[in-house]
C-alpha cells in the first residue's frame, strides 16, 4: 500500500468511526435513560405470566394479527373481527397492515385503531379493594373461676 | 422487513425463528437481534415454548455460521493461487488465527453487523473449525439465550431492549472502526518516523 493510500485509508477509518460512534453513542445514550426509567416487570411463576392481562393498548402493533391481540388482552377473536367487519376465515394469519390494505386500502391506519378502540371498550373493570375495617383490639380474658 | 418477520413468527412459531436465523447467519440482512428479543417476549405470553424455540434458534444460527465459514473455506483456494506467496496475506492470516476465535466470539452477540464477513475470513484464512466451531457456540448461546433472555424479561417492554442494544451493537462496530483507524494511523507514523531518520542518518 503506498503512503497516499494508507493516509487516506488510516483518515477515513478514523472520520468513519467517529461518525459512528456520535450517532450510535447518543442514541445508545437515549435508549438507556428510556431503559432506566422502566424497569423490567415482576416476574410471576409461569402460569400466572400467561394469564397476565395486558392493558396497554398503545403496545399494539400493526404487524400483529387479530388471534395474537386477543390472546394478549384476553379478549374474543370473533369481537374483533366483527367490530372491523371481515370474516375470521383466512384473515386469521393476516397482520393489522395487511387486512387494511386487503380491505380499506383507501383508510391507512383504521384497522389499528378500531382494534384498539374495542380492546379499550372492553377492558376488565379495576377490582374494588374494599377499605380496611377497624378490627378491635383483642383483650385477654381472665379465666373464669370454676 | 422486521414487521412482516414479526408476523410470520407469531403465525408459524420456532420453525419460522430458525429459518430466519439460518438464512441471517449466512449474510441476508434480517434484523436477527430484534427477532430473537421479540420471540423471548412471545415465549413469556406462552406463545412459544423458550427451551424448544431456544434450542431451535441456536441449532440454525450455528449452522448458517458453519455453512458461511464453509463458503469461505471453498475459496480458500483461488485466494491462496492469489495471494499465497504475498506476505501481506501471511501476516493476515497468523494475525487471524492469533485473534480469530475472540472475533469469532464477540461478533456472535455484540458487533453482529460483522458476523459473516468474520466467518468468510475464518474460512479463507485456515482457521480451524472446531476452534471456530466452539467460539461460534459459546457467543451464540450468549445471542440466543441472553438476548432472548431479555425479551423474556420485559416482556411487552421488549422494543425498548431492542432499541438500546441495536444502538449499544452499533455504538460497539463504531468503537472498532475507530480502533482500526487509530492503528493504522500509528503504524502510518512510525513508518514515516522511521523514513525521516534514515534520511536524516544519510
Amino acid at each position: 500500500m503506498t503512503p497516499a493510500r494508507q493516509r487516506a485509508l488510516t483518515i477515513g477509518l478514523i472520520v468513519v468511526g467517529v461518525l459512528i460512534v456520535a450517532f450510535f453513542g447518543l442514541r445508545a445514550f437515549f435508549a438507556f435513560r428510556e431503559f432506566r426509567r422502566h424497569g423490567p416487570p415482576p416476574l410471576a411463576p409461569l402460569e400466572a405470566q400467561q394469564q397476565q392481562v395486558e392493558t396497554d393498548v398503545e403496545l399494539i402493533r400493526d404487524w400483529m394479527t387479530i388471534p395474537f391481540i386477543a390472546r394478549m388482552y384476553q379478549v374474543s377473536p370473533k369481537l374483533l373481527f366483527d367490530a372491523v367487519g371481515v370474516s375470521p376465515r383466512g384473515n386469521g394469519e393476516k397482520s393489522l397492515a395487511q387486512l387494511n390494505e386487503k380491505y380499506f386500502p383507501n383508510q391507512p391506519g383504521i384497522v389499528l385503531e378500531v382494534v384498539k378502540a374495542v380492546i379499550q371498550a372492553n377492558q376488565p373493570s379495576p377490582t374494588v379493594v374494599p377499605p380496611a375495617t377497624a378490627v378491635p383490639p383483642l383483650t385477654p380474658v381472665s379465666p373464669v373461676a370454676p | 422487513m422486521s414487521d412482516f418477520l414479526l408476523t410470520q413468527i407469531i403465525n408459524y412459531g420456532a420453525p419460522t425463528l430458525g429459518a430466519i436465523v439460518f438464512i441471517g447467519a449466512m449474510g441476508a440482512p434480517f434484523p436477527g437481534t430484534l427477532i430473537v428479543i421479540a420471540a423471548g417476549a412471545f415465549a413469556r405470553q406462552g406463545l412459544l415454548s423458550w427451551y424448544t424455540t431456544g434450542l431451535v434458534a441456536l441449532v440454525c444460527v450455528v449452522l448458517g455460521d458453519s455453512l458461511s465459514y464453509a463458503m469461505g473455506h471453498f475459496i480458500r483456494e483461488p485466494v491462496l493461487r492469489r495471494f499465497q506467496y504475498a506476505h501481506k496475506w501471511k501476516q493476515a492470516e497468523a494475525t487471524f488465527n492469533r485473534w480469530g476465535g475472540m472475533s469469532v466470539f464477540w461478533t456472535r452477540f455484540l458487533i453482529t453487523g460483522i458476523a459473516v464477513p468474520v466467518n468468510l475470513i475464518a474460512g479463507t484464512s485456515g482457521f480451524g473449525f472446531r476452534r471456530f466451531l466452539v467460539y461460534d457456540l459459546v457467543g451464540e448461546a450468549i445471542w440466543v439465550f441472553g438476548y432472548g433472555g431479555l425479551g423474556y424479561l420485559f416482556g411487552t417492554q421488549w422494543e425498548m431492549v431492542s432499541e438500546l442494544l441495536g444502538n449499544i451493537s452499533g455504538l460497539a462496530l463504531g468503537l472498532v472502526i475507530l480502533a482500526m483507524g487509530v492503528w493504522l494511523g500509528r503504524n502510518w507514523l512510525r513508518a514515516v518516523d522511521a523514513r525521516k531518520a534514515k534520511a536524516h542518518e544519510v
